[in-house]
């Protein structure tokens, strides 16, 4: 169908599924931070390799299905994530371990909370940039003006 | 005079032997036609487009981490596209003053 | 919709009560007298956090976040100063001539209300980030 093939063509559901991913673990990151006094607390993360890993998967299969540049992607189920057919995205973040135990028995990493904060955000953009460019240059050709 | 298209020899051969009887001839395209241009062009933009989609989707998987790579490649892309939308535009518009042109 | 947003200011909230409590320690660690002029010295007031955040309406919301679990009235025994010209000396019992202070540590106090003030920013910062997303993500449609 038209339509379908236009909505989904090129990177565009790889950046939809970037995107919605970023979104979700904000609320993830907000939560670490937000209880990064709180005793016996043990943060929780989704990690982005295996999600990237995941994604890498459902390229692949996309690309030996139709060539890369239409189709929608096929999302295999992971322990973490999980995507459904309307779209949402559900994360199953697990806790990290490894850390220093404080006296409070909390196991933060101020550092590397905040960098992880900082890298979501900054993949957030990048999606959504590379979307916008995308989205503008189909406009313009769907309006036929140059 | 020149005939990129084709259109006029088509139909002074289809008269029926006409313009090559009165030794009328075209003269010979120097170099590719337009249609040829066109279409390697057509070629060009669509493997532009088909490497930053490839571009783009390595970096959201990981399997490269230049961000400024793939905004290069999405930009070539991009400027091919809008170059190739400009020319078609042209070209539209040209067909239409040809047909509103009085005989 | 209960976001990520609504997770920051949480962790704010929380903060900002610890700092309040903090202030009241500090503001009281001399006092020994009570409203109605009765000898009962003042008790430090602890803040516990727990995770999650029972006033939300949504059963997710309430996992996500933090919340003041309960502000403890820290029973450690007092601070006793020998004293016994005092009209609130202790008469007799293990403690005569003895008066009874709020077992309230400045420095400890201080260095609480620091960690907390930092917290807070981190939180601030968090939420910043948040909306900066947001706003990008709009900048999708116009």
């Amino acid at each position: 169908m038209l339509i379908d093939e236009v909505t989904s063509s090129g990177a565009m559901p790889a950046l939809e599924m970037m995107v919605r991913f970023a979104g979700s673990r904000q609320r993830v990151l907000a939560h670490n931070i937000a209880n990064i006094d709180t005793p016996n607390f043990r943060p929780m993360d989704v990690s982005p390799g295996g999600f990237q890993a995941a994604l890498a998967e459902a390229v692949e299969r996309r690309r030996a299905a139709t060539g890369g540049e239409s189709g929608q992607l096929e999302w295999k189920e992971t322990s973490e994530v999980r995507a459904g057919a309307d779209g949402f995205l559900e994360l199953t973040p697990k806790t990290a371990s490894g850390n220093i135990l404080f006296h409070d028995r909390n196991n933060r990493d101020l550092e590397r909370t905040m960098q992880d904060l900082v890298e979501n955000v900054t993949v957030f953009r990048a999606a959504i940039d590379l979307m916008r460019g995308r989205t503008e240059l189909l406009r313009q050709a769907i309006s036929e003006r140059s | 005079m020149t005939d990129p298209l084709g259109i006029i020899n088509r139909i002074g051969n289809g008269a029926g032997g006409f313009g090559r009887a009165a030794g009328v001839e075209t003269a010979p395209t120097q170099g590719p036609s337009f249609k040829d241009v066109l279409i390697k062009n057509i070629d060009q933009v669509n493997k532009l487009q088909q490497e930053a989609t490839v571009a783009t989707e390595d970096l959201m998987t990981g399997k490269r981490m230049d961000l400024e790579g793939v905004i290069l490649a999405t930009h070539k892309a991009d400027t091919a596209f809008r170059m190739l939308l400009s020319v078609r535009n042209k070209v539209q518009s040209a067909l239409e003053e040809v047909k509103q042109m009085r005989v | 919709m209960y976001g990520a947003l609504d997770i920051s200011t949480s962790g704010m909230t929380a903060q900002r009560t610890r700092i309040e409590a903090i202030a009241q320690n500090i503001a009281n660690k001399d006092a020994i007298l009570d409203s109605n002029g009765e000898l009962s010295p003042y008790r430090e007031r602890i803040v516990h956090f727990a995770p999650g955040d029972p006033s939300a309406k949504t059963a997710d919301g309430r996992e996500m976040g933090v919340h003041v679990s309960m502000i403890e009235i820290n029973q450690a025994p007092f601070n006793w100063r020998y004293d016994p010209e005092s009209a609130f000396a202790a008469k007799s019992g293990p403690h005569t001539g003895y008066v009874p202070e709020p077992m309230v540590n400045p420095v400890v106090q201080q260095m609480n209300a620091m960690e907390a003030a930092r917290a807070y920013e981190m939180n601030v910062v968090a939420a910043e980030a948040t909306k900066a997303m947001t706003a990008q993500a709009l900048r999708l449609l116009a």
